[in-house]
């Protein structure tokens, strides 16, 4: 990728930002971003294996463009539309894809991601329509090690009481590095219900950068799951507008660090309207040197009288030297508000481990026993049962079903 | 089979255990009684293998120290405990965690695992034993479940591990009168020949159901008498108030009693 003059003149993120305040300015100021280079044939051998629920409706995502060949985008069910964003707006199917301007607080890889971003999944739903089997939207940065970062953006519309489950897995390969920015744009309308997993899981030696942008239309339901293991730097953004009322949203999201990783969750949920409810509930397990963020804020704007929302955090730490940011944001305009937050950073703890070793578990299956004990009660929340299977293996845990 | 020879247990500058001696041969059941602080937990702990001890004296099982081991090595060799305070776990499974303790038992002696389905011939045998009803198996070790429940769990547990020792914390502690009876006479079944008890307990009334073949008084560390079961209706009766005054080697005790 050519670093063009976007890149040079868009104002970075500092320290200052409290929305980037735990970033690697300096390893983000080495990723650079341009129009995708187009080679999407160097996808490593066995990569894809590693996905199994790739069975059904798949978008692949390989350097920022749609790869059609090893995706599956015809669906048997009628009204289920999936498709790259680039061929549809060739075709002009997509010109009318809400969210397509971004309405959210902005920032310079939002801004690159929109100038970069040209293609990425489509998915369409029709009102009414009910699809059980999830759809994958697989993301695959192949570094260029030129520290060049895909952008690519997936477009989710759920018309009026339809209801689906979208996948975005993040992953990436080789050393090299780089990375991806990914941004998601949601909109469901009157009582649509989405189930949205990410699990971002890039190597190391990358950063990843995904952002998600909701608009919920009134009662509609959003679940978002997420799992952010991945990178040097991995970075995931929500920004949640309830603009109808009694609207719901209810995000969790685990993150796994070891090593020097910094796993950042930003996370806003917006009350714009009467009586919704929303919940954000988001634990980390962090060993080594690694950071973990929780940055999330409810914004209750005036007249979203009878809100509910509720956000904890929790984080379990597995070295002396991990970390964990938790910074809760509240912001309550309106009346008749219930609001709650809560923050815990804990160790193991030394009577659970004693009494799983006098049960005849050894010290380090105990610690395991515990350590993944936390982590399910996230991995459990995830509603499709094949996802939540796929993620506990992918992560190393067991679904106890 | 169980042989204490003096042992003692400091936490920090405190005594707790101050030579305490015990001997169980197989099958036989024993019942320890005695003040609330006296040492009892500690002393079950101490044969669990509890950090945080400094302990002195001997404890071996079938010969082998149990001192030296580490608690899940003492799990294998046959020890169980009853905790008097089962600890919650929330997010791991109850089955799966009986499944992996037994398994890893098994393994820690050289014996094939069982699978799942073996498994869960094991659990159901026992949960009928406790007359727990299944759906425990499917919520997170302790976590929510009543004072009672625990302790049906605990026994739960003894049923699938099937120790050589069991030492039972107050396991008659918070149980309403059925659920008494129900424990006890789960506890009863797994009396045998091979098995031995220790079971600590405030009360006559679970020791009408498991009678055991001896009875001990603890206080400040030391066991102070011993009998048999008749001894359990003397306590129920008169208390430990005589025992107190004669606890021997106590300064502290006998500078209290003679202030009074
Ligand atoms: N970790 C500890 N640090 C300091 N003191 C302790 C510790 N654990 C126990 N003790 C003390 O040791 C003494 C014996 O405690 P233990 O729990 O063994 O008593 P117990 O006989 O089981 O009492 P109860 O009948 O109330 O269960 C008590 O005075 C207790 O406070
Ligand atoms: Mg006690």
């Amino acid at each position: 990728m050519t670093t063009d003059s976007l890149t040079s003149n868009v104002v970075l993120p500092t320290k200052r930002d409290e929305a980037w305040r735990y970033a690697p300015h300096r390893t983000l100021a080495e990723l650079s971003f341009g129009p995708p280079n187009g080679s999407i044939a160097s996808v490593p051998a066995g990569l894809l294996d590693d996905i199994p629920v790739l069975d059904g409706l798949c978008v692949v995502v390989v350097n920022g463009i749609v790869d059609v060949g090893r995706s599956r985008l015809h669906s048997l069910v009628r009204g289920v539309t999936v498709s790259s964003r680039a061929a549809a707006l060739a075709t002009d199917r997509a010109a009318s894809t809400p969210g397509d301007e971004t309405p959210s607080p902005t920032d310079a890889y939002v801004v690159l991601n929109a100038a970069y971003g040209v293609d990425g999944a489509l998915i369409e739903i029709e009102p009414g329509v009910v699809l059980d089997e999830p759809i994958h939207v697989v993301d695959i940065s192949i570094p260029d090690h030129l520290g060049g970062a895909s952008c690519a953006r997936t477009h989710i519309h759920l018309g009026a009481g339809s209801s689906a489950t979208v996948v975005e897995t993040r992953i990436s390969a080789g050393s090299g590095f780089g990375g991806s920015n990914v941004c998601t744009l949601v909109s469901l309308d009157d009582g649509a219900e989405l189930e949205h997993v990410v699990l971002q899981d890039l190597p190391s030696s990358q950063v990843h950068l995904g952002r998600v942008e909701v608009d919920q239309a009134t009662r509609s339901t959003f679940r978002a799951r997420s799992f952010n293991t991945g990178g040097a730097y991995g970075r995931l953004e929500y920004h949640v507008v309830l603009r109808g009322p009694e609207a719901s949203a209810d995000l969790a999201g685990l993150y796994l660090g070891s090593g020097e990783q910094v796993l950042d969750q930003q996370v806003t949920v917006v009350h714009a309207a009467e009586n919704c409810v929303s919940r954000q509930a988001f634990r980390g397990v962090l060993d080594d040197e690694s950071t973990g963020v929780f940055n999330g804020g409810i914004d209750v704007r005036p007249g979203a009288d009878g809100t509910d929302a509720s956000q904890s955090n929790d984080n379990l730490l597995l070295s002396v030297r991990a970390e964990a940011n938790t910074q809760p944001r509240l912001e309550i305009l309106a009346d008749e508000v219930s609001c709650t937050h809560g923050a815990t950073v804990g160790r193991l703890d030394d009577d659970a481990l004693y009494y799983l070793r006098s049960r005849g578990v050894r010290a380090e299956g105990a610690r395991r026993l515990l350590i993944d004990g936390f982590a399910n009660q996230i991995v459990e929340q995830v509603g499709a049962g094949p996802v939540r299977a796929w993620i506990s293996h992918r992560l190393g845990y067991r679904d106890d079903g | 089979m169980l042989h204490v020879e003096n042992l003692t247990v400091s936490i920090g500058d405190k005594r707790i255990l101050r030579g305490l001696d015990l001997d169980v041969r197989p099958g036989e059941v024993h019942a320890i009684m005695g003040p609330n602080g006296s040492g009892k937990s500690t002393f079950a702990h101490a044969l669990a293998g509890r950090e945080g001890y400094d302990v002195g004296g001997t404890a071996t099982l079938d010969g082998a120290d149990l001192l030296e081991m580490e608690p899940e090595e003492r799990a294998a060799a046959g020890v169980f405990m009853g905790f008097q305070y089962p600890v919650e776990i929330p997010g791991v499974n109850n089955m799966y965690f009986l499944r992996t303790a037994l398994n890893s038992v098994r393994q820690a002696r050289g014996e094939d695992e069982v699978s799942a389905r073996e498994f869960l011939e094991v659990a159901k045998r026992a949960m009928q034993l406790v007359d727990m009803n299944p759906d425990f198996l499917q919520r997170s070790v302790n976590a929510g479940f009543s004072g009672g429940e625990k302790k049906r769990n605990e026994i739960l547990q003894m049923a699938v591990m099937e120790p050589r020792l069991a030492v039972l914390d107050e396991t008659d502690s918070g149980l309403d009168i059925d659920a008494l009876k129900v424990v006890a006479s789960g506890v009863h079944a797994l009396r045998g020949p091979e098995r031995s008890m220790v079971v600590i307990t405030h009360y006559q009334r679970l020791l009408e159901y498991i009678t055991p073949d001896f009875v001990h008084v603890l206080v400040d560390g030391r066991i102070v008498e011993s009998g048999d079961s008749s001894l359990a209706l003397h306590l129920d009766d008169h208390g430990y108030a005589q025992f107190l005054a004669v606890a021997p080697g106590d300064e502290q005790r006998s500078l209290a009693a003679t202030r009074s």
